[in-house]
């Protein structure tokens, strides 16, 4: 079986940056991402307890390498100063590279 | 009645018990937790009940003593936003973002404040005007609009300024304008469009439409649950509450002594001038709880976005943790008392001459 390298960004962010994320997703074209809540501890103290609004989200995209470091570089400027995010690339395989592109 | 009496019986209301034993609960490290679905579901629950009924006494009374009442609640608002905004960055020393979301935030409503002032008043055998859903819902975007408009006026300002320093001449003011404007239209939208305000005109505009016969096939839920759902939300609030007492401590005194004060000044200027524009002695108390109560639910949905830079744990720690507790246990029965006394006045004319004068 024949597996393709393309990369995977994980943004784990507190849910108020949800709408934001997903603006930067959409303006640089990607229209896949697995979305969910999340739980966790961190510098701003343990979150996903007590309301809704003070959740943690974990938004995965797989695509190339290009096209994630130009998200990276737009989160990183945009919203980094202003709210809890956490970003990360990493290397995966996948089976339909023409999915992910 | 005494007011120290008054506030000890409202202690041992089931309400305010619950309460507390949620923020005990907290404070021992329980497990106690409310479902998410309950705890995302009584807010609706509530507002539609507080809508519906003041559909149906809308309904009987009519719409036209309201308009008068609705406009200074708004003015009210307003101008506490900006008093508070002048407190915090000449007293307080806030930054101008934790200024004005702090501003609005005390400056906007509480709806589960609302919703405890109206089983308050049921325990003390009080009515109160229909149409104070109205304000409730009308008076919820209204600071956070003001303070957002403000602080988009500031940044581009700030910017501006900062350009014309760098590069003289080539000012490029448009976008950044254009960019606020954008800002603000969109927020106007998201509050207005917000679930708070359409369940809670809904059900303003149901209860009209249906009247009192129409709800007696819905009073079991709409009308006898209501206190008894106020009690398990407020468990969850206490719990949420006591998990935050340790944060009280890095706002510092000052920001402490704020949510108790200014709730304090607010809420008893607003009973003032309840009573004197005519609303009787529940609907006072409930007019004065409006201008009190802080936003604590919907303030960190809209803040987080309009105005990001601004330190979340400051407004939510200081509206939950300090104000909705001070204002639910010690400042409605304080209200009550002097709506009571301010009712028994036999001139109101006066006072209204007086208040004109003084605050308005």
């Amino acid at each position: 079986m024949k597996l393709f390298d393309v990369k995977l960004l994980t943004v784990t962010c507190e849910i108020l940056a949800q709408k934001n994320i997903l603006e930067i997703l959409n303006k640089h074209g990607i229209t896949g991402y697995t979305l969910y809540e999340v739980d966790g501890n961190g510098s701003k103290g343990v979150r996903g307890q007590g309301f809704k609004n003070e959740k943690n989200i974990k938004i995965e995209i797989i695509s190339t390498e290009t096209r994630l470091k130009d998200i990276v570089e737009e989160i990183t400027r945009s919203l980094f100063s202003d709210f809890a995010i956490i970003v990360y690339l990493s290397d995966v395989q996948v089976l339909r590279p023409e999915k992910f592109i | 009645m005494d007011i120290l009496e008054l506030i000890q019986a409202n202690i041992l209301t089931p309400v305010v018990l619950f309460f507390i034993l949620g923020i005990v609960a907290a404070r021992i490290k329980s497990d106690l937790k409310m479902p998410d679905a309950i705890s995302e579901f009584l807010p609706i629950y509530l507002l539609a009940a507080i809508g519906l009924h003041g559909g149906l006494e809308m309904r009987n009374t009519g719409f036209s003593d309201m308009l008068i009442p609705m406009l200074v609640a708004i003015g009210l608002s307003l101008v506490f936003t900006l008093n508070h905004y002048q407190i915090l960055r000449r007293l307080g020393k806030f930054n101008i973002f934790d200024s004005y979301a702090l501003a609005s935030t005390y400056g906007a409503v509480g709806a589960v404040t609302f919703s405890v002032g109206l089983s308050f008043l049921k325990n003390q055998g009080v009515e109160s005007e229909g149409y104070l859903a109205a304000i409730l819902a009308v008076l919820e975007p209204v600071s956070f609009i003001l303070a957002i408009f403000l602080t988009n006026m500031a940044v581009s300002k700030q910017i501006q300024s900062k350009k014309q320093s760098l590069h003289e001449g080539t000012l490029d003011n448009n976008e950044i304008v254009e960019q606020s404007k954008t800002n603000l239209s969109k927020v106007l939208h998201e509050s207005i469009t917000g679930k708070a305000i359409v369940i809670l005109l809904g059900g303003i505009v149901i209860g009209y439409l249906i009247g009192d016969e129409g709800f007696d096939s819905i009073s079991i839920v709409f009308d006898e649950l209501f206190t008894g759902a106020i009690a398990i939300f407020l468990l969850e609030m206490g719990i949420i509450a006591g998990q935050r007492l340790d944060d009280i401590k890095k706002v510092g005194l000052f920001l402490v002594a704020f949510s108790i004060l200014l709730p304090t000044f607010n809420g008893i200027i607003g009973v003032l001038v309840a009573t004197a524009l005519g609303l009787s002695l529940g609907g006072a108390v409930m007019f004065g709880l409006l201008m009190a109560s802080a936003s604590f639910i919907a303030a960190p949905a809209v803040l987080r976005h309009a105005i990001p830079q601004a330190k979340p744990s400051l407004y939510i720690t200081s509206a939950l943790g300090i104000t909705f507790p001070y204002n639910i246990i010690i400042l409605l029965p304080i209200m009550f008392t002097i709506s009571s006394m301010a009712h028994n006045l036999e001139a109101p004319i006066n006072l209204f001459n007086y208040l004109g004068i003084n605050s308005l």
